[in-house]
């Protein structure tokens, strides 16, 4: 049964205060002003960390070193620039989405703990300075899983900052997964059970689930190699008694658990813009939320398969067959979203383009993963560009594609502003091609023999790096088209109104963007948020745009949706 | 720890004690883990060695911290009924016991910290001694720190029988300094 919300006297009346950028820069308990900044922040280390991968891959178009002047800037650069992208741009960004999105998608008016919210942001510009400041000091230069005896007795002093800088994320991290755990889990409106919430909440629930337990273990790692480097402890260095192995082990039972803290926020986001830019319920509901919570705990019995070539023989086929484990609960996913696509009226929105985007490359990502789960195999490419290529199809073709999905279907909300259609077509086209130009051939260099983190290779590998690193470049330049939209369309963007998509969830209930307290009233949740085709989400939509007004795409999209067609 | 004029609050009061014991119950959680986490360390280590404490080093004496380990847990118990007292609106008897609370918590504080500080260097054994008891002396003491405040608070007359929620945080976290400490002690000591 739908439920529409009855619109209170005057409420439409009620527009949207922008708020000046002033306000983003100062501290605020707002979970939106809060969600901004967090947005803000990561995609300002995004381009830090994308500078770096242009270095990266100028240094490597030729087999001899050119731009770099010796192995050690070459360390710090892939170092500093794994570290931004995972601890800085990534993980924050799904900050960033959760902090907007989780109360509005519950309607709720803010977090459980807007202080605490605050808070877990303000500690991450002070990391990233701290990080960046390394580079004046002795940069670090043991790559973002830092093993010892690198990281330890060899890597200059900002290899502490860089440790400091960590601990300081993932304080963040965790204070953050409390307070989203907190609200998911006591904040719901009544009516909305577990299995009624956005599959976008249960994916940042299972996300916090898993911070909540992977990243203590981070911080007691960090701790250790702290005391090694500052005050002459030796729990990783084999000259006093201590063990290599052991930071590889505690590492690894937080970072790849990581590696879902990554990517289960932008399955959610799969979900909802498949569902949404399809016109379809969602196929698998429960199916999809349980195996976020899945991938959660099958995650923390994989990490080994990190460590297959310093593994002892018997323990490698326990770990091989959990880490072939994890893809069955990933497959649900997968096969899900076909099921979703199947029969609907696919709208090719750039928001819907990236997300197939992500479907493609995530499944090229995953396969690998199944490839590299498998000792043989695993044991002839360790640490060569195969390795690479996979964290980069998963991290980048995953994570990044469903960020970029998130944030066109999202940034009319956020701006009440659409992003334009065109200019993110190209930035698709662009990512796209410059993408799989840049990451598929390092299956091949891997396979080849080339191994990771080299500035100085055989030149028989020249070929491939060239081509690889001219789609990088390309794939440089696609982000640009991104700010650009992001830029022109905060300034000149038709105005979206508040729910261009015609979508059911609870965030497009209210004005775009929505006000201090996020809806005039309390709203009312239609019973499925994924209950497309309908009279009655119909209804309940049409309720919305009558309450609020009518939103952007009336005059284009919608128009080519008959709602005997089940436009909605 | 259902508090006894819970149904006077209002549901924003309500909503938000209900969050504050979630929120904190989650962070207890998470925390602890870091106390695993050494306790796997130290598993780690000492499997490198083909006895324990390795050959030649002599174990930490268990007398004084098992004494320690004792006020700890009474102190915990002492920091319930002072919280139940408080509920009651005894503040009184509340501030007696959690003054013995914070008394017990002291004494377990300096008889650490007095092992601390006698342990002999001896390689991966002594650190991995010194850091998990350092580690878990530094939660005791921020921790005891708070529960100091929150003595002085309710001196001051701000909590009482409607407002516990600071109070009953304490007694949460104290219980976790115990508990954390009780899954030191048996690495330390027993194992």
């Amino acid at each position: 049964m739908a439920t529409i919300i009855a619109p209170p006297i005057g409420a439409q009346a009620q527009a949207p205060r922008r708020l000046h950028i002033s306000e983003y820069l100062r501290w605020s308990v707002d979970h939106k002003v809060i969600g901004v900044q967090y947005a803000v922040t990561s995609l300002f280390f995004f381009i830090v960390g994308g500078i770096l991968a242009m270095l990266i891959r100028a240094e490597l178009l030729t087999p001899q070193l050119d731009l770099v002047q010796n192995g050690q800037q070459y360390n710090t650069l892939f170092t500093m620039h794994g570290t931004v992208m995972i601890f800085l741009f990534i993980i924050p960004m799904w900050g960033a989405f959760g902090n907007y999105f989780v109360p509005l998608m519950l309607g709720a008016k803010d977090m459980a703990f807007p202080w605490l919210n605050a808070l877990a942001f303000w500690m991450i510009p002070p990391a990233g300075i701290l990080l960046l400041l390394g580079w004046l000091i002795g940069a670090p230069e043991a790559g973002w899983t830092s093993y010892p005896p690198l990281s330890s007795l060899f890597s200059g002093d900002g290899q502490t900052m860089w440790i400091m800088s960590l601990h300081l994320l993932g304080i963040s991290s965790i204070l953050g997964a409390i307070n989203f755990i907190v609200t998911i889990k006591n904040m719901r409106p009544i009516g909305m059970g577990y299995f009624q919430m956005p599959l976008f909440v249960w994916a940042v629930l299972a996300q916090a689930i898993t911070i909540v337990m992977a990243t203590p273990f981070l911080a007691g790692a960090l701790t250790l190699l702290l005391l090694d480097r500052i005050a002459g402890t030796a729990f990783f260095n084999p000259a006093g008694g201590g063990d290599v192995l052991l930071w590889q082990n505690i590492f690894w039972f937080y970072s790849h658990p990581a590696v879902y803290i990554m990517i289960l926020p932008g399955f959610g986001v799969l979900s909802e813009v498949l569902s949404v830019h399809s016109r379809k319920p969602i196929f698998g509901y429960r199916a999809i939320a349980l195996s976020s919570l899945a991938i959660a705990l099958v995650g923390f019995t994989v990490w080994a398969h990190h460590m297959f070539v310093s593994l002892t023989p018997e323990l490698r086929i326990p770990f091989m067959i959990t880490s072939m484990i994890i893809a069955v609960p990933t497959g649900i996913k997968v096969f899900s979203w076909l099921g979703t696509l199947w029969g609907g009226k696919l709208h090719f929105t750039p928001a819907m383009l990236f997300a197939l985007g992500f479907l493609s490359m995530f499944v090229i990502g995953g396969i690998s993963g199944v490839m590299l789960a498998a000792v043989p195999f695993d044991v002839q490419v360790h640490d060569t560009y195969f390795v690479v290529s996979h964290l980069h199809f998963v991290l980048f073709g995953g994570s990044v594609f469903a960020v970029y999905a998130g944030i066109y279907h999202w940034f009319p909300k956020v701006t009440g502003r659409m992003l334009n259609d065109r200019l993110g077509q190209v930035h698709f086209v662009l990512t796209y091609l410059g993408f799989f130009f840049t990451f598929f051939p390092q299956h091949l260099l891997g396979m080849l023999g080339m191994p990771r983190r080299v500035s100085v290779y055989a030149p028989e590998f020249q070929g491939l790096n060239v081509v690889v690193s001219v789609a990088a470049f390309l794939l440089g330049i696609s982000v640009l088209v991104l700010f650009y939209n992001i830029l022109r369309s905060l300034r000149e963007g038709r105005a979206a109104g508040p729910n261009p998509w015609r979508a059911l969830t609870m965030e497009w209930t209210t004005t775009s963007p929505p006000p201090p307290h996020n809806f005039h009233g309390d709203p009312v949740p239609f019973d499925d948020p994924y209950g497309y085709g309908t009279e009655a989400s119909a209804a309940y939509i049409d309720a919305i745009e009558r309450r609020f007004g009518p939103s952007a795409p009336l005059s284009t999209e919608r128009r080519n949706m008959p709602a005997a067609q089940g436009g909605d | 720890m259902q508090h006894a004029m819970e149904p006077n609050l209002t549901p924003q009061e309500l909503q938000k004690l209900r969050n504050n014991r979630t929120g904190l119950l989650i962070f207890q959680l998470s925390w602890i883990l870091v106390f695993v986490c050494l306790i796997v360390v130290n598993l780690q280590v000492r499997g490198n060695f083909p006895s324990w404490p390795p050959p030649g080093v002599e174990r930490v004496g268990i007398l004084l911290p098992a004494a320690g380990t004792l006020a700890l847990i009474v102190s915990s118990f002492f920091a319930h009924r002072g919280f139940a007292a408080l509920k009651d609106g005894d503040t009184a008897a509340f501030m007696a016991r959690w003054r013995v609370t914070l008394a017990l918590g002291v004494l377990f504080v300096l008889a650490m910290a007095y092992e601390w500080l006698i342990v002999p260097a001896s390689g991966q054994y002594s650190q991995l001694f010194r850091v998990m008891v350092a580690f878990h002396g530094v939660h005791a003491v921020v921790i005891g720190m708070f529960l100091w405040r929150t003595l002085r608070f309710a001196g001051a007359g701000i909590y009482n029988a409607r407002n516990t929620w600071a109070v009953e945080a304490g007694v949460k976290l104290w219980d976790f300094v115990m508990v954390a400490w009780l899954l030191f002690f048996a690495v330390l000591y027993v194992i």
